[in-house]
């Protein structure tokens, strides 16, 4: 719904907007859907030039159709798949993160999501020597954890500091923030200010439902908004940069004794494209040792229900458990 | 500055307006001005100012940072923030074992959790808490003060005051022990005095209260810069009962999850909260799980979980982004939160267990008391 301003086409002067709005038509919707021999008389303006002028603004506006075969080589070229570091997940994930998705991990509180996060960026600094950016919105990164995790990857010092340099964590705590830091991230990579951040490839949100949850809720749909403008950018950056969004997500429960479901509601559901369900089974926690189960709850490639177990890694390195898939693969 | 006009902090009335009146960018709505802006979408020419005043300082703001510099954004690489990491004390309560579990005990700028049964020990770590924050820098404590915002009224002073008389005369041990300067200097205003004086006490009676309490936190915490503890001790009591409209809870709980996130981070202090238990119940069994619903899960970064088994309280690390899961038993003395004694040792009638990072002066200690 773009206002008609002077200069927004050659014919478009400063006198035929006035006498246009005089008449009711302020934007290039209203202009491009109204009867143009209806207008000429109205406004006292040439037929011709308004024509000229719907056909200027009509190929300005509107989008062009692509071929599929281009589609297809376009995403066969700049597609990548980034290994997680796990090869039980990157087994579920279908060999690994696709760039230009937004791939979700969701889970209940302490069922490893920020660990799984924190792997996914000490595997892509570490081994792809890739730029990494991590927006934080709980607290929970800590950087003595993930050098732990590339301890465990590499004995090298000097390719562990240099795998710390190419994670920049950045702390937001508002979805506002989250917002400037995704358009300062969409200018930098417009612009193509190599030097700060190099090749960049992933960016992992930990966790966008806490910024959203206080929004959502009570009898104000303004959150609603805020969360649909926050998954079209997550969305438009991925796919116009070619970028792999990861984020994290909480469950909950209907009622106290019902299934647990993905937090953020139906609405959300629709914008990531893989989500992954992390369970830590014998739940009660006055048991000793938990198994780590995640499960695929929603997948472009695979079939939904498969389910590995996770290993988070203590130090050593995750060995691949056996697939156990529910329904023919 | 392509900033779109869904994405910038305004009010959802204004918001709505501007998208009805054909703004998309926030660059259109600066080339607008406050006038032209006032005109088309019918509000007055302050709150046109306003909002502009608004637009500005955001895209200023993107602008600094895409620059080059990191501006107000919080943003570091994860080498500084190890670096940051290494240099920052813990709180220790005084309880080896729980200070090993929690790899050295509270940490700073996170938000720790703590659940029970009634009657488990919460208060007392609390207040045990309260006054290891003011432990001097050269005892291995982190020299800060202590903010106590107490909704159930469980908070004792006379209790505290048994608590502190007890860590000062540990500090006074280890300084006649290793009778180094900036001991017995640190010692002359390490008092019980100091340490009542230091401890901000706010008694909230219901949840608009506590929410107020916290968000007015930030500037008492710019005014007493050296706090480095927010204790909050019981969040579920002012949530959990009487309220109709569960979405709204869920709602004000989130919001001040973050807005205690913002208060750790930026202050460096650390965030305990105490937390109370109810039943869930299965098909088949019923278990204790944590008050407040599943979301609410989310907001600690560090979740410990007090139990009982038998007669034997239980500490158990239940959720924490660097340390793993583990049990360990403790004990509640006249003197505060303490290890268990192991059964075969020990003439030493305190039953305080040293810190790991302090020098172990057992035995001069037992000379020490055998002397006096």
């Amino acid at each position: 719904m773009v206002v008609l301003r002077a200069g927004l086409c050659p014919g478009l002067t400063e006198e035929m907007i006035q006498l246009l709005r005089a008449n009711g038509i302020r934007t290039v919707v209203d202009f491009v859907s109204s009867d143009l021999e209806d207008v000429a008389q109205k406004c006292s303006l040439s037929y011709k030039a308004l024509v000229a002028v719907r056909r200027v603004l009509l190929a300005q506006f509107s989008a062009f159709p692509a071929n599929g075969a281009d589609l297809y080589e376009e995403l066969k070229s700049s597609t990548a798949i980034l290994p997680t570091g796990n090869p039980s997940l990157d087994q579920l994930l279908d060999s690994g993160l696709y760039t230009g998705e937004v791939t979700e991990l969701m889970g209940a509180p302490g069922s490893g999501k920020t660990q799984v996060c924190l792997g996914i960026a000490a595997s892509v600094s570490l081994s792809l020597k890739q730029h990494v950016l991590f927006l934080d919105s709980t607290g929970g990164f800590i950087a003595s954890r993930l050098y732990q995790m590339l301890q465990a990857q590499t004995e090298d010092e000097e390719e562990q500091l240099e795998a710390l340099q190419r994670i920049q964590v950045a702390r937001v705590f508002d979805v506002y923030e989250v917002l400037s830091a995704l358009q300062e991230l969409r200018d930098r990579l417009s612009q193509q200010v190599m030097s700060s951040t190099g090749p960049l490839k992933i960016v992992v949100i930990d966790s966008v439902s806490a910024v959203i949850y206080p929004l959502l809720g009570g009898r104000q749909s303004e959150g609603l908004a805020i969360m649909m403008q926050l998954s079209r950018e997550l969305k438009t950056l991925a796919r116009e940069f070619s970028l792999a969004v990861v984020v994290t997500n909480q469950v909950t429960r209907d009622s106290s004794t019902g299934p647990l479901k993905p937090a953020l509601g139906r609405s959300w559901s629709f914008v990531p494209s893989t989500r992954v369900l992390l369970e830590s089974k014998e739940a009660s926690w006055d048991k000793g040792t938990t198994r780590r189960v995640a499960a695929l709850a929603k997948s472009p490639r695979q079939p939904t229900g498969l389910q590995v177990e996770l290993d988070i890694g203590n130090g050593d390195m995750p060995e691949p458990s056996p697939v156990t898939p529910t329904q023919g693969l | 500055m392509q900033r779109e006009v869904g994405s910038l902090p305004l009010a959802p009335a204004l918001r709505a307006r501007l998208a009805a009146a054909g703004f998309q960018t926030a660059q259109e709505l600066l080339e607008t001005g406050p006038c032209g802006l006032s005109k088309e979408i019918g509000i007055s020419k302050e709150e046109a100012l306003e909002a502009l005043q608004v637009v500005r300082q955001e895209c200023h703001g993107d602008a600094a940072r895409t620059a080059g510099g990191s501006g107000a954004t919080r943003k570091f690489t994860a080498l500084e923030l190890l670096e940051e990491e290494q240099a920052q004390g813990f709180i220790i309560t005084f309880c080896s074992a729980l200070d090993n579990i929690l790899g050295g005990g509270v940490q700073l700028t996170k938000i720790t959790e703590v659940c029970g049964a009634p009657g488990v020990g919460k208060t007392q770590l609390c207040m045990q808490l309260a006054v290891d924050v003011q432990i001097p820098e050269c005892f291995g404590g982190v020299a800060g003060e202590a903010v106590f915002i107490d909704t159930e009224g469980s908070f004792m002073v006379d209790r505290v005051v048994d608590i502190a008389a007890a860590c000062v005369q540990h500090c006074q041990l280890i300084a006649e022990a290793q009778q180094e300067e900036d001991h017995l200097k640190a010692l002359e205003t390490f008092s019980l005095e100091s340490i009542l004086s230091h401890i901000y006490y706010f008694r909230c009676r219901d949840y608009i209260e506590l929410l107020a309490q916290v968000y007015l936190l930030p500037e008492f915490l710019s005014e007493h810069s050296r706090v480095r503890l927010v204790v909050i001790d019981g969040i579920a009591f002012p949530f959990r009962h009487d309220f109709e409209d569960l979405s709204l809870r869920t709602r004000l709980l989130n919001g001040l999850a973050q807005q205690l996130i913002i208060v750790a981070n930026d202050h460096k202090a650390a965030v305990v909260l105490t937390n109370q238990m109810t039943t869930r119940i299965g098909q088949s069994q019923s278990t204790l799980v944590p008050a407040l619903g599943e979301s609410w899960g989310h907001a600690a970064t560090v979740r410990l979980i007090f139990h009982w088994d038998n007669s034997q309280r239980l500490a158990t690390l239940y959720k924490s982004p660097s340390q793993k899961e583990a049990t360990i038993p403790y004990h509640i003395t006249p003197h505060g939160f303490r290890d268990v004694q192991p059964p075969a040792v020990t003439q030493n009638s305190e039953g305080t267990e040293m810190n790991p990072r302090k020098r172990p002066r057992r035995e001069e200690e037992k000379q020490q008391q055998f002397q006096s």
